[in-house]
């Protein structure tokens, strides 16, 4: 597909779901002024919506069958999830939820929502900062490769013991490094694109620069090597676990809405 | 530790003989006394027996990787574009050669077996817990007979109602008793460039490609025989599927031919010195490439590419710039001899060609192309009018090539990444490192995902270690038993997961770290280990492209970002297409 024919094809289904949403509008006023219960058809319009929104993981977990692409889902999904949201609002009619039903009901579907907007924000913005920022990565190795850093900086600094003499290298690992190597550190400021506290240990591995000789010197050297290539996992984990997070919240908080749904409208149907 | 393990007898080279392979009446089992015949013939004869190793002789050549078919009036025996790893020899009878092109239907090409919905579905549930599972390998190790394979079925004769009416209303060539055909496709890895048909009982003997290359190493007279042939009719086929020669008559063609020549440059086993010379510099790199023809010398004639890759570059201050890439059937030099021709003018060559890895090129002098090309040639073949004050003036016009960027251009040539018919690229702008891609090449691979996403970075696209699938596949050189093979329909190279004896040879060879080595278990997880030696069986595996499935490729399917596509990095237009979006 061509980048023009991608963006006529974004701009169809938009352009359909505004469509959709007014053709929505459009019943709804009807039966209202018919004095039609209008919130059946809202209510059961959303409903299968949100159905068919789920089905997009459904489709996920069927690689083997001709579903149409995922990309394609995707985009069926954003506008879907905006044509839903549209749907929300003429149910609630401008009325606050009443009751602790009606209430979760309404949290939960906020929640989804609100998820699904920021899971595609970042989805938009993090990958390419990724790319930019370093080696990339697979999230399930990134705990080996710190281990091994971490390896590396001991065997150097147990090197600078061995062959220098000095405690410099050695007393600054227990006092700094060995924390900063001995899990994923700064992970908020790496996503917020905060630099200060690895500006600082750098800073602090400067000031010691006056109690190296040459080949102390040296193995610093390294060690600054392996502190940015622990910099860089750092900032690829806390960025794939946010990419991988929010659909930690997203999928789990559909299904729950999707029960809460479904008893209200059974409660609906039932007690009206 | 015994008790976790199941000891197995290792598979072997010969385990699965090629007659085997071939299930029902089209075949039977070679016996020594086949063999015995076989050596009779004058072919045969001449060879020294001698010189084959006593790992492989001639006679164990002939009875484990060579079949004798029979073939009934109707039955097509090889079909032009179909992918084929065997030589035909006919032994008595004769075939026919159609010379045109026909359609498919005519000769009973059908659409891959592919899964049904059912079949897709039911891996829902069939699909193994623990990974690599064979339940095959439970019955000793001995793989099953036949059909299984996938690369048989295809290869199985065609009968088709009306081939004598094709025979007769199409122009055919005759081959007789003793001539040998197919090799070019054998021996090349390329299409199989035309379809040759029986009108009477003829029996063949057909000879796999391992065989044929052992044969071809060890006896120098065939080696002369094959390639006497290959030259011949690659030649002539090749001149045909040009463009600039489509327009000649046979005569004409006849004589472009005669005045024709063959350059074979750089070297055929090029990935062992490019694993080497991988990491170096890329100055370093292009002075080890050998020059076909160089930027501003006389423009001594036309190059066509027979096989292999070639680099299109240009000076550009004190280094050289890729421009492009060239492939089989691409031709470099015509438009400077077309401008001479038309303009009177002496315009040198505007770029230089090199071999990347090895080039087999076709060679026509100036003489022959204003002789007997130029003057016939339809006026839309002949390059635009150019102007005089304008720089790029008598530059070959701009191709899809001109929209990828240099950097980009660089890194696809000097990593080799133009021989992959079907190259996983990612845009890691898009990517969301989500592994929906892996995991539905698992979900459609038992729970066995057939690649890693992890690759070559460039200007923000990886180029994921799968299976590129390519033009020139080179991990199928040293397989001793073709168990890594081409799917016959489509070209997609695919490993037969009976008749691989784990020698790990195509993994070595790819250049690509493309294909895994993995250790199959059966169905309670214990893995299989060689009786005689203790040590675990091995199996190849890679992407096949999902090639039994409805779906395509399922990475390129389950992507939900778009990020992932297979890209033919000859068709430069999409993948510029790619390399370009925002």
């Amino acid at each position: 597909m061509t980048p023009h024919s991608r963006r006529y094809r974004g701009l169809a289904l938009f352009l359909l779901t505004i469509l959709a949403g007014g053709g929505c509008w459009v019943v709804n006023y009807a039966l209202t002024v018919q004095l039609h219960r209008a919130k059946v058809f809202s209510g059961c319009a959303l409903l299968t919506l949100l159905l068919l929104l789920t089905l997009f993981n459904a489709r996920k977990k069927l690689p083997f069958l001709p579903l149409l692409k995922a990309a394609t889902w995707m985009r069926l999904h954003i506008f879907a999830g905006l044509l839903s949201g549209f749907l929300f609002c003429l149910h609630l009619h401008g009325r606050i939820p009443q009751g602790i039903l009606e209430a979760t009901l309404a949290v939960l579907y906020v929640v989804v929502a609100a998820s699904g907007f920021v899971g595609l924000a970042l989805s938009r913005w993090l990958p390419a900062r990724l790319t930019i920022h370093g080696e990339n990565l697979i999230y399930e190795r990134i705990p080996a490769l710190r281990a091994a850093v971490h390896h590396q900086v001991e065997e150097l600094v147990e090197q600078s013991l061995a062959t220098t003499h000095s405690s410099t290298i050695a007393d600054f690992y227990e006092s700094r490094l060995r924390w900063y190597f001995a899990r994923p550190r700064f992970l908020c400021a790496h996503l917020l694109g905060y630099r200060q506290s690895l500006f600082t240990l750098l800073e602090e591995v400067n000031a010691l620069d006056r109690f190296l000789d040459p080949a102390e010197r040296n193995i610093m050297g390294q060690i600054v090597v392996l502190i940015n290539t622990k910099n860089n996992l750092d900032f690829q984990l806390a960025g794939q676990r946010l990419l991988k997070l929010w659909l930690f919240v997203h999928i789990p908080v559909t299904y729950g809405l999707l029960l809460f749904a479904l008893l209200h409208a059974v409660l609906a149907f039932t007690l009206s | 530790m015994a008790q976790d393990i199941i000891n197995i007898k290792r598979p072997q080279r010969w385990d699965v003989p090629f007659w085997s392979e071939l299930a029902g009446d089209l075949t039977r089992e070679m016996t020594a006394a086949d063999v015995d015949r076989l050596l009779q013939f004058p072919l045969f004869q001449q060879m020294d027996p001698k010189r084959f190793s006593a790992a492989s002789p001639l006679r164990d050549v002939l009875l484990n990787d060579a079949r004798l078919r029979t073939f009934k009036p109707g039955d097509i025996v090889v079909r032009q574009g179909d992918y084929g790893s065997s030589a035909f020899i006919i032994l008595t009878g004769a075939a026919r050669v159609l010379l045109e092109k026909i359609d498919d239907s005519l000769i009973g090409r059908q659409p891959s077996q592919r899964k049904n919905f059912f079949a897709a579905l039911s891996q829902l549930w069939k699909t193994p817990a623990l990974p690599e599972v064979r339940p095959f390998l439970n019955d000793g190790g001995r793989p099953r007979p036949a059909r299984a394979g996938g690369q048989v079925a295809a290869e199985t004769a065609v009968f088709v109602q009306d081939v004598t009416a094709i025979l007769r209303d199409k122009r055919t060539a005759v081959l007789k008793e003793g001539e040998l055909f197919g090799e070019i496709a054998a021996l090349s890895r390329t299409p199989r460039t035309t379809t040759v048909a029986v009108d009477c009982p003829t029996e063949m003997l057909e000879i796999r490609w391992q065989g044929l290359r052992e044969i071809r190493l060890r006896s120098p007279e065939f080696k002369e025989h094959i390639d006497r042939l290959y030259r011949e009719r690659s030649l002539k086929t090749h001149l045909l599927e040009t463009e600039m020669f489509k327009h000649l008559d046979d005569a004409t063609l006849e004589q472009v031919a005669q005045a024709t020549e063959f350059l074979t440059i750089g070297d055929f086993d090029w990935y062992a010195d490019f694993a080497k010379g991988r990491q170096a510099a890329a100055a370093e790199q292009l002075r080890q490439e050998p020059v076909v023809a160089r930027q501003g010398h006389y423009a001594n004639g036309v190059y066509l590419i027979r096989s292999g890759f070639a680099r299109l570059s240009e000076t550009y201050n004190h280094g050289e710039r890729t421009v492009s890439y060239l492939g089989r059937g691409q031709t470099f030099g015509f438009e400077e001899l077309a401008r001479n021709w038309r303009d009177k003018s002496q315009l040198p060559f505007q770029r230089s060609l090199r071999a990347l890895g090895y080039v087999d090129v076709l060679f026509v002098p100036t003489q022959i192309v204003e002789q007997y090309v130029l003057p016939t040639l339809p006026a839309p073949l002949l390059p635009a009018e150019a102007e005089p004050e304008h720089p790029a003036a008598g530059r070959p016009r701009e191709a899809p090539a001109a929209k990828i960027r240099p950097e980009m251009m660089e890194f696809i040539v000097d990593q080799r990444l133009i021989n992959g018919t079907a190259t996983m690229i990612i845009d890691l702008n898009r990517c969301t490192r989500c592994d929906d891609c892996v995991r539905a090449c698992a979900a459609t691979h038992d729970n066995n995902p057939r690649f890693i996403r992890h690759g070559q970075v460039n200007d923000g696209f990886m180029i994921a270690n799968s299976c590129m699938h390519c033009l020139d596949p080179i991990c199928m050189i040293g397989c001793p038993t073709g168990a890594i093979h081409r799917d016959s329909a489509h070209g997609r190279v695919v490993i037969n997961d009976l008749t691989c004896i784990g020698c790990a040879t195509c993994a070595n060879s790819c250049p690509y770290d493309n294909i895994q080595m993995v250790t199959p278990r059966n169905a309670e997880g214990q893995p299989f280990y060689d009786q005689a030696t203790n040590q675990p069986i091995q199996k190849a595996a890679k992407c096949d492209l999902c090639s039994n499935q409805i779906t395509g490729p399922a990475c390129a399917n389950a992507c939900p970002h778009d990020a992932l596509h297979r890209v033919n990095m000859r068709d430069m237009g999409p993948l510029a297409v790619l390399l370009n979006r925002q």
